[in-house]
């Protein structure tokens, strides 16, 4: 007998189960992460003793592990938040006052500054979640004004206007080092620590949520999405890690004062600019912004610095509105195309 | 075959008296009907009637003014969407609302996930719901290039992917052409053969006739008229608030 379901049937379910097990998880994508780590650390040990070179990369793998953090919820979850700042600031000064006052450990520090980095992003987020898009992204603007006034006025916590500063007394325990490479590792570990959890992330339940609830918040709910909840969870975890930023950042410089810390053009909005030209919602997308724009920042700012005061500032806007006008998938969107189109 | 992937499990819709106003106008008047289990329930009536509004306050994007939901004797009333998901809601939009940014799989996936945590047995779950709807092959495809004809299909898998006990379908066949509709109909009515339970808001009448068990009309708000297709279609109140009275 002529039965075509017969013939096509096992074909289907054949094809279902290796779709299924096509969707890759997070071990499966940890060998490109341990690569790409591998590639630059290389790069970290090629640099020992210049220390121009060393600060250079510091910074880009500082930036790379923020933005990555920032990713997790502006990327991912589509909260352009521009407020991250804050939660980079809480930390710092978590780390420095558990330090100052009380002897803690730099290291040990970094986990209740992370905890409290969380606990204000979700106090301040639950309000300002109700606001979509645009308005979102100015109101988180708007709290890293209210941040610093408060950062300001408080003196005892953050030194006021005058700023702080963390004494030079060397010790591994104290995370203050004589040479620059301890530091650039140091950074390197972060990096590390964001990548994995954006690895983990866009591999996981929370991970899909977050780009379901980007795409269409209504959609996401009407599929069981607590969306509330996993934006909250989103934004904890980013905002725990961007704290632990702000710890090594402080103890990498040792010198802050609010207007510099809670400053936008330096921190809440290059997290997103970072993530914005590498490619937002990706997982290696902000290393590559990170990769690209520190670097260059750094040697405009030598290059043109001096000749032209503020030409450099000018050269790296011309370079972000040009990347926002034809790379508006970031470089990980172009890559992507690129392979498709071959 | 397919259908046996999974098990169907169906429930009992009961909405008592429920009425929704916004400010003056009662988009919503005092509507209570059942649906019972495996049944197929089609919602017709012109447009403004109240249809849209009806679904929003069952499955939880608008709170009932007043009048009970009830899903298998359980009130869900006062839930929020996600919950009424989890207490066995499935519904598709009007304005067919794919993730445009996520895969075909992906966008079933969303919907597996509420009872299938695990990621590798969301991806099998949501899988087996594509190759229900016939998208299984089009997994690996990014849902915002898609058809109308398979964005719909992909919302109907994603609600099925959650399991419901009943599933709404909001015009599900609107902006489709003529064999587009048949083939939707077709899945409808072999989805519901298999033991799914269906509400339906429907205007191709053809359509309704086809596979509706029973058929209600809202009017205005309130319902006009309950019964077969053939009952409610020969009805002369229903024929007027679709046509009008003829002037003598």
């Amino acid at each position: 007998m002529n039965r075509p379901d017969a013939v096509t049937l096992p074909r289907l379910a054949g094809s279902a189960v290796r779709q299924a097990s096509g969707v890759p998880g997070f071990w499966d994508g940890l060998p490109l992460l341990a690569l790409v780590l591998g590639v630059l650390a290389g790069g970290v040990g090629l640099a020992v003793g210049d220390t121009f070179t060393l600060n250079i990369l510091g910074t880009a793998f500082l930036f790379a592990g923020l933005s990555s953090a920032w990713n997790l919820i502006g990327g991912f979850g589509g909260q352009f938040s521009l407020g991250h700042s804050v939660f980079f600031a809480v930390g710092a000064y978590t780390t420095a006052n558990l330090y100052l006052k009380l002897g803690v450990s730099p290291w040990l520090a970094l986990v209740p500054a992370a905890a409290l980095a969380a606990a204000v992003a979700v106090a301040i987020s639950w309000p300002v979640f109700r606001l979509r898009g645009p308005f979102f992204a100015i109101a988180t603007m708007a709290l890293t004004e209210v941040a610093l006034a408060i950062g300001n006025y408080w003196e005892s916590m953050t030194g006021g206007t005058r700023g702080m500063s963390i004494p030079f007394r060397l010790g591994a325990g104290n995370m203050i080092f004589r040479d620059r490479v301890s530091y650039t590792w140091i950074m390197w570990g972060f990096m590390a620590l964001c990548l994995i959890v954006s690895l983990w992330l866009a591999r996981s339940r929370l991970g899909y949520y977050l780009r379901a609830l980007r795409d269409n918040e209504q959609a996401a709910g009407a599929a069981g999405i607590d969306v509330l909840r996993a934006k909250l969870l989103g934004m904890a975890i980013s905002a725990a890690l961007t704290g632990v930023g702000g710890g090594l950042f402080l103890f990498s410089t040792r010198v802050t004062d609010p207007t510099s810390i809670l400053s936008l053009f330096e921190f809440g909005v290059k997290f997103a600019l970072i993530a914005l030209i590498g490619g937002m919602g990706t997982v290696y997308g902000p290393l590559l912004g990170a990769l690209l724009l520190i670097p260059l920042e750094s040697w405009l700012r030598a290059e043109l610095g001096g000749v032209l005061p503020g030409a450099n500032i000018i050269v790296l806007s011309i370079v972000l509105i040009l990347a926002s006008l034809f790379l508006k998938r970031g470089i990980m969107g172009a890559l992507q195309a690129l392979r498709v189109a071959r | 075959m397919t259908g046996a992937m999974t098990e169907v499990i169906t429930g009992a819709l009961s909405v008592q008296g429920v009425s929704k106003r916004f400010g003056g106008l009662l988009a919503v008047d005092n509507v209570s009907f059942d649906v019972a289990p495996g049944e197929l329930v089609s919602i017709i009536g012109p447009n403004g009637a109240g249809k849209t509004t009806l679904f929003n306050l069952l499955t939880g994007q608008l709170a009932p003014t007043a009048g009970r939901v009830m899903l298998d004797r359980a009130d869900v009333s006062r839930l929020p969407p996600h919950r009424r998901a989890a207490a066995g809601f499935g519904r598709t939009f009007q304005i067919a609302q794919t993730l445009t940014s996520l895969t075909v799989l992906e966008n079933a996936m969303i919907g597996a996930f509420l009872r299938h945590p695990r990621l590798a047995d969301a991806a099998r779950h949501a899988t087996a719901m594509l190759e229900l709807v016939g998208l299984g092959a089009r997994a690996g495809t990014r849902a915002g290039v898609l058809t109308l004809s398979e964005r719909r299909r992909l919302e109907v898998a994603r609600a099925l992917a959650t399991d419901p006990r009943i599933v709404l379908l909001d015009e599900v066949m609107a902006g489709l052409n003529q064999s587009e509709i048949q083939e939707v109909a077709d899945l409808v009515q072999r989805l519901n053969a298999e033991g799914h339970t269906f509400l339906v808001i429907e205007h191709n009448l053809k359509v309704v006739r086809q596979f509706s068990h029973r058929v209600i009309v809202l009017h205005r708000g309130a319902m006009l008229a309950e019964g077969t297709a053939a009952e409610v279609l020969a009805n002369p109140a229903v024929v007027e608030a679709y046509v009008g009275t003829r002037r003598h």
